[in-house]
């Protein structure tokens, strides 16, 4: 099975690895999460109002991929240590669509629009509050899944 | 012990440990404050460092942050004294609470030796044609610091009696 495999070894056989695995779970999604908070913040165009939110987002950018990418690997690490109790998780699957459409969401509307030149400031803020709202639902699915193990 | 006791049971705070949905609620709400803000606290010292966002003063980055660092503030402290003082009993004796709040300590004695030579003369630190030394090192040690301080709470859920 799943459950039997060499990270669920290596995580099980030592307290500490499932406990850094979490602590690079929320390290990661505080800098990825916070670098999209922050250029949403300039979006909604609640500061940093000398740069344009296109140039922000370049800034951001490496942040938000590096982060990513240690959210994924360490998540994978936490899923595969204890796969069976996660498949039947009630809240779990919901946190992986919603996952899935702030990542869509991300790099297609999100980044088009913080790359336009002028965008309505209505379309600039909406599309800001919707990423807020999406990685909030993504925390708090993370959270809550936690709860029904 | 007895006033470890006598804190959770005050009917508010038990009330709210019981509930199934607001104590998950409060600590997602916790959660997500770590990454809103201290998404602005990392921006604010990588941009002491001079890693990013150098198009921007240190000046517009620290004063635009400033309230919406201070209001996550409140959020984050009234959410994790609802947490903790709710399960008295069971954070009085772990250890990772204890050192987590000495790290608290440690960041407002950061704030105050750093406040009024660093976040407060910031124009200064603009006008400097290198960013001077004593912000890099501000910069550093509060981002050591706030690493502890996320590590230590996800830590507290790992300490048991037995």
């Amino acid at each position: 099975m799943l459950l039997q495999n060499a990270v669920a070894d290596a995580l099980n056989s030592a307290d500490w690895a499932f406990a850094l695995a979490e602590c690079v779970h929320i390290g990661g999604f505080a800098i990825g999460v916070g670098s999209i908070a922050v250029l949403d913040f300039r979006m909604l165009n609640l500061g940093l109002r000398h740069e344009t939110a296109g140039r922000i987002l370049r800034y951001t950018e490496p942040w938000t991929l590096v982060a990513l990418v240690l959210v994924f690997f360490s998540g994978a690490a936490l899923f595969l240590s204890q796969t069976e109790i996660y498949l039947v998780n009630l809240i779990f699957p919901i946190k992986m669509y919603v996952l899935a459409a702030a990542l869509l969401f991300n790099f297609t509307i999100h980044r088009k629009v913080a790359q336009m030149e002028s965008p309505p400031p209505a379309l600039s803020k909406s599309v800001a509050g919707v990423s807020l709202l999406l990685w909030a639902a993504v925390v708090f699915g993370g959270l809550f899944t936690g709860f029904l193990i | 012990m007895a006033i470890a006791h006598s804190i959770q049971s005050i009917p508010f705070l038990s009330n709210f440990s019981e509930s199934v949905l607001a104590y998950p609620i409060v600590m997602s709400t916790h959660l997500l404050c770590i990454a809103f803000f201290g998404g602005m606290i990392l921006i604010t010292n990588l941009r002491l460092l001079g890693l990013t966002f150098k198009s921007l003063t240190i000046t517009e980055v620290v004063t635009s942050f400033r309230p919406w660092k201070r209001l996550g503030a409140v959020i984050m402290i009234g959410t994790g004294l609802m947490l903790a003082t709710c399960e008295a009993e069971k954070y009085a004796p772990n250890p990772y609470f204890w050192t987590k709040m000495i790290i608290l300590g440690l960041i407002f004695v950061h704030g105050a030796i750093f406040r009024p030579i660093v976040y407060l003369r910031t124009k200064e630190l603009d006008a400097s044609p290198v960013i001077p030394a004593k912000a890099k090192l501000a910069a550093i040690l509060s981002l050591v610091l706030w690493t502890a301080m996320f590590t230590m709470g996800r830590l507290i859920a790992y300490w048991d009696t037995d």
